[in-house]
């Protein structure tokens, strides 16, 4: 074939044809890319033995397909590198360093917005302030659904037996007490009581960060038909009468201003944010929260700039105040509504309403409000990380809106069931930033595997480079690079990337950099094993006929090596390729898992595994580390039987044993 | 023999220097000044009745003296790397170096680097050569008989386990052993090396060390069989491919005969620098079982001391782990002379 025929080669088009070599056999190599000229002389020549052979690569290609197990490993890997590179486009609400509080710790659940079936005709209220939700049937029987048992503190939240036939009026959740009032006024509290979320304990008497349950309405209960408002806030609670009196405990390390509030007789509404209780006095012309220029900017949008509260009021007062954990919505006296406070970025903006049209109900959940109007049109805005504010638009006869922590429903007079629309739970549960493990098990097998795979491609580029010229040469280039990989491959891996890493720690770079950086070092460490594999297929080549062949027309030396040699040992080096890679993918895990690697807040399949060192952590919390080492061994197993078998299939005697 | 040695031993030396060198210029890289911070200290510890300029000057005058003692009044790497040596006298014209007896002071441990390292690496050395004896009296006769055996179940059985251990991070499989024999079963303490608040003696102090380290102990040698058996099975197999081996049986020789001394001889060839360097390798820092378990050996030196930054400390470990890697390749050779007689190695 002369060259002026021939395409031009690149590197793509050699690659592609290696490719086609290794596995259709030279047949088709000659077929698909020698011989694209037509006018070619030698068309319609007789074909030539390669025709009747089949190529070793063939041949090994065909055994490997014998193999199941094999083939179903091989396609697994292939469809990780799918998921982990296609899936986190997807996760469009996905962000490395996403943090969540009340969402901590939480084993896998599901249930997180599925009303209980005895309660879905009967609504009377619903309340959640973290994973559980609690609701009241217009019987009085209260109904928990969600995680009932708080990763946190291992606390169960389900109604205890003793007050299972007690008739409620209302119900609140915190983040991990429920406080509800019987029908005869007394208040009942369950969960966790370790910050005085309920009950006069000792502790919570004794302890100055604690502000306990008052006595009067812990020995008497309250006058349940004068109870304006009961609510709860992250530890603690508030019940406020018709009269203005307020009672308020649970933990002040959260809530700082609470004593501000403690025996209170002139308050109009309260709510409690994360940090603040925020409450509306008698002259319901602003915020009180006990600091100065707290939440005292008001705006009608959440794009709007904000203004000083008594401008914005105007004449107008205040009738009710509802609090996420950042913001407050305030329901004016001309029907309109206001805001005040932080809202998270991926916020969705207050709706327009139409001329007439008002807001009757409205409540908020952590991030998110969704009120109901006077014309029975359900509206959800705020934080939408969880889709909890992205109220469906076909909604009819909404008479009431409650929301969870991440959810919102919605029901008609009658206090039956409508839909539902937000956070259904972690299907592999949260970490302890409370971060869906799922997403970051999606996340951080990206980062993983890219890295695994950029370091082996790095180790190749090195080391068969280096393989071909040692071996193709000889002599004292031979002697160097050899003594070299030595040296190399003698060096304890780990230590000595414990030791680079810190020092790229040391530099400024920025996170991807940093990645980079990590790769390249594990492909410098990697590479001898490749170096020494090519030199020894390269010294057997190179005493084959096709060789001297090559040598005997005159073929320039390095186009021997690099042109003829190589293709024809690619397949060992793919062997070895694959077991490189799952290597490197485990020594990234480690690095990352001692803290070397990859750093929080970005995911890898090793960083995941960290806090699984600790002994109590990982038995309270097995989900946090069981999905995660599950899927890094199973990626491993599978890599490694896809190299096993190459090996096995490519050995000449493969057929033999049988 | 002896010239052989010799020479590589020569060879390791110069591999050594170069080495030592390379790290040596990396770590300067490392944005520390000893000599900075002591100065600031002395500075901060004299009474504040100095005026700013003559801080200043006071701070100099310091900076310069602790310059000198510690050897870095001079940006010349070479100089600074053989200071370190110890083959370049420093300002006040004595040598101070390696060569002197002088490896270091560890500021995390108050303590010459040569006094710190000491009982790490005995540990590491103790708990290397105790469970790398248990790998080897448990891989060599599974690897023989899976060999031997060939697609049993007992041979696919061994195999399952061996790829899913060989695939698993070592970490992994600590977190499991610790959930189990620690958590669940109570059976051995979660971590340390002694029982806390505890000052036993005698036969007691043993017995409590025993039963803090059996735990790690077995996690190592629990991680370490996959791979071992994964390779004495894969060249067992390749020794009993052999013609020799056909030829014994031919002869009508033992099967016992034929597996233990034709065929595994063979096979001993390639396993040999596995097993030195799996050793070897336990010595130069069991990084993870030692992290997790708090056991006082190399791997969890070179750890808290990379995230202290305590830089004599790393530097001189480092050196000990390329010197480890250098005697272990010598140590490899020197076994394949032993069992493999065609290795001519005094040409």
């Amino acid at each position: 074939m002369s060259k002026k025929t021939k395409k031009k080669e690149n590197i793509f088009r050699t690659l592609a044809r290696w490719f086609v070599r290794v596995f259709f056999g030279l047949k088709y190599e000659e077929k698909w890319f020698l011989k694209k000229d037509k006018n070619d002389a030698d068309e319609d020549r007789v074909p030539d033995d390669s025709e009747f052979i089949v190529s070793p690569a063939k041949q090994a290609f065909h055994n490997y397909l014998e193999r199941k197990f094999a083939v179903v490993a091989f396609l697994v890997v292939i469809l990780m590198f799918l998921i982990v590179f296609i899936v986190p486009l997807f996760m469009t609400k996905y962000s490395d360093s996403y943090t969540e509080v009340t969402l901590k710790n939480l084993p896998p659940n599901l249930t997180m917005m599925s009303v209980p079936s005895e309660l879905k005709g009967d609504i009377k209220m619903i309340d959640s302030y973290g994973p559980f939700s609690v609701g009241l049937s217009n019987s009085g029987k209260v109904y928990i659904w969600g995680c009932k048992k708080l990763g946190a503190s291992g606390m169960d939240v389900n109604i205890p037996d003793e007050y299972k036939n007690i008739p409620m009026a209302m119900v609140a959740a915190g983040v991990d007490h429920v406080i509800a009032i019987g029908e005869d006024g007394h208040i009942y509290g369950w969960g966790s009581d370790r910050f005085g979320q309920y009950g006069r304990s000792e502790n919570s008497v004794t302890s100055p960060t604690i502000e306990a349950m008052p006595e009067e309405i812990y020995e008497n209960g309250v006058d349940v038909a004068h109870v304006k408002k009961l609510t709860c806030g992250y530890q603690a609670t508030a019940i406020l009468m018709d009269d203005g009196t307020l009672y308020v405990w649970g933990n002040k390390q959260t809530y700082s201003n609470m004593d501000f509030f403690i025996g209170r007789t002139d308050i109009y509404d309260i709510d409690f944010t994360l940090n603040y209780i925020v409450a509306l006095d008698m002259k319901q012309n602003g915020i009180v929260t006990g600091t100065r220029g707290l939440y005292d900017v008001a705006r009608n949008k959440i794009g709007q700039k904000g203004v000083k509260m008594f401008e914005f009021l105007g004449d107008r007062k205040i009738v009710e105040i509802t609090a996420t954990t950042s913001s407050i919505c305030l329901l004016l006296d001309d029907g309109t509504i206001a805001l005040t406070g932080d809202f998270v970025t991926d916020s969705i903006e207050v709706p327009t309403l139409a001329q007439g049209e008002k807001f009757v109900d409205i409540k908020a959940g952590n991030y998110h409000y969704t009120g109901v109007t006077n014309l029975g049109n359900v509206y959800s805005f705020g934080g939408d990380h969880y889709y909890q504010a992205e109220a469906p638009s076909n909604l009819t006869g909404v008479a009431k809106v409650f929301t969870g922590s991440f959810q919102s429903y919605a029901v008609d007079a009658n206090g039956d069931f409508i839909d539902a629309w937000g956070f259904r739970g972690f299907p592999l549960g949260s970490d302890d930033v409370g971060a869906n493990i799922l997403e970051r098990i999606i996340a951080g097998g990206r980062i993983t595997m890219t890295v695994g795979a950029v370091a082996v491609i790095i180790e190749i580029l090195i080391g068969v480079t280096l393989g071909c010229i040692s071996g193709y040469y000889g002599g004292w280039v031979d002697i160097l690079i050899m003594r070299i990989a030595e040296v190399f491959s003698s060096l304890p891996t780990i230590p000595i990337m414990l030791i680079l890493t810190s020092l790229i720690a040391q530099m400024s770079m920025t996170t991807n950099q940093r990645l980079f950086m990590i790769m390249v070092v594990l492909g410098i460490l990697g590479w001898p094993g490749f170096a020494s594999i090519t030199r020894a297929q390269i010294l057997v080549a190179r005493e084959s006929e096709y060789v001297t062949a090559a040598q005997a027309m005159g073929v320039r030396e390095g186009r021997i090596a690099f042109k003829h040699i190589l293709p024809n040992i690619i397949s060992v080096i793919l062997v070895s390729m694959t077991l490189s890679f799952a290597a490197a993918m485990q020594t990234e895990t480690g690095l990352s898992f001692l803290g070397f690697g990859v750093n929080y807040p970005q995911p890898s399949w090793g960083n995941m595994l960290t806090k699984a060192s600790n002994a109590t952590a990982a038995k309270n919390f097995w989900w946090q580390w069981v999905f995660t080492s599950g899927i890094l061994i199973f990626v491993g197993v599978c890599i490694n039987t896809i190299g096993d078998t190459i090996r096995d299939v490519l050995d000449p005697q493969y057929g033999n044993e049988k | 023999m002896g010239r052989y040695i010799a020479k590589r031993c020569l060879y390791i030396l110069v591999v050594f220097a170069i080495l030592t060198f390379l790290l040596f210029s990396l770590y300067r890289l490392m944005p520390a000044n000893r000599a900075y911070t002591d100065a600031r200290a002395e500075l901060q510890a004299l009474k504040n009745s100095l005026s700013a300029s003559e801080r200043e000057t006071k701070f100099d005058e310091l900076y310069l003296k602790y310059q000198r003692l510690y050897g870095t009044d001079t940006d010349d790497t070479v100089i600074l790397y053989l200071r370190w040596l110890g083959l370049y006298p420093f300002y006040d014209g004595k040598c101070n170096g390696i060569f002197q007896g002088n490896f270091g002071f560890s500021y995390e441990y108050n303590a010459p680097v040569i006094e710190v390292i000491g009982p790490h690496l005995r540990n590491s050395m103790l708990i290397g050569l105790v469970s790398e004896i248990f790998i080897l009296a448990i891989t060599i006769p599974l690897g023989i008989k899976c060999a031997v055996r060939k697609n049993t179940p007992f041979d696919r059985g061994v195999q399952a386990f061996s790829l899913i251990g060989f695939s698993t991070p070592s970490f992994i499989i600590y977190i499991l052993f610790i959930l189990l024999f620690s958590s669940i079963l109570g059976w051995f303490p979660v971590s340390g090396m002694k029982t806390p608040g505890s000052d036993y003696q005698g036969m007691k102090k043993v017995l409590d060390t025993l039963w803090h380290i059996a735990l790690p102990t077995i996690c190592l040698i629990f991680s370490g069989l996959a791979y071992n058996i994964r390779i004495t099975r894969a060249s067992m197999l390749d020794a009993l491919g052999l013609d020799c081996i056909r030829t014994a049986r031919a002869k009508g020789l033992s099967r016992k005969a034929v597996i233990y001394s034709h065929a595994w001889r063979n096979a001993l060839i390639p396993l040999v620098s596995v097993f030195v360097g799996s050793f070897f390798s336990i010595i130069g820092g069991a990084i993870f079982m030692e992290s997790m378990f708090g056991f006082k050996g190399m791997g969890l030196l070179l750890f808290s001391s990379t995230k202290t930054a305590d830089y004599d400390l790393i530097m001189f470990i480092q050196v000990i782990f390329v010197f480890i890697g250098l005697v272990a390749n010598l140590v490899i050779d020197l076994c394949y002379g032993i069992v493999d007689p065609r290795v001519r190695i005094s040409k």
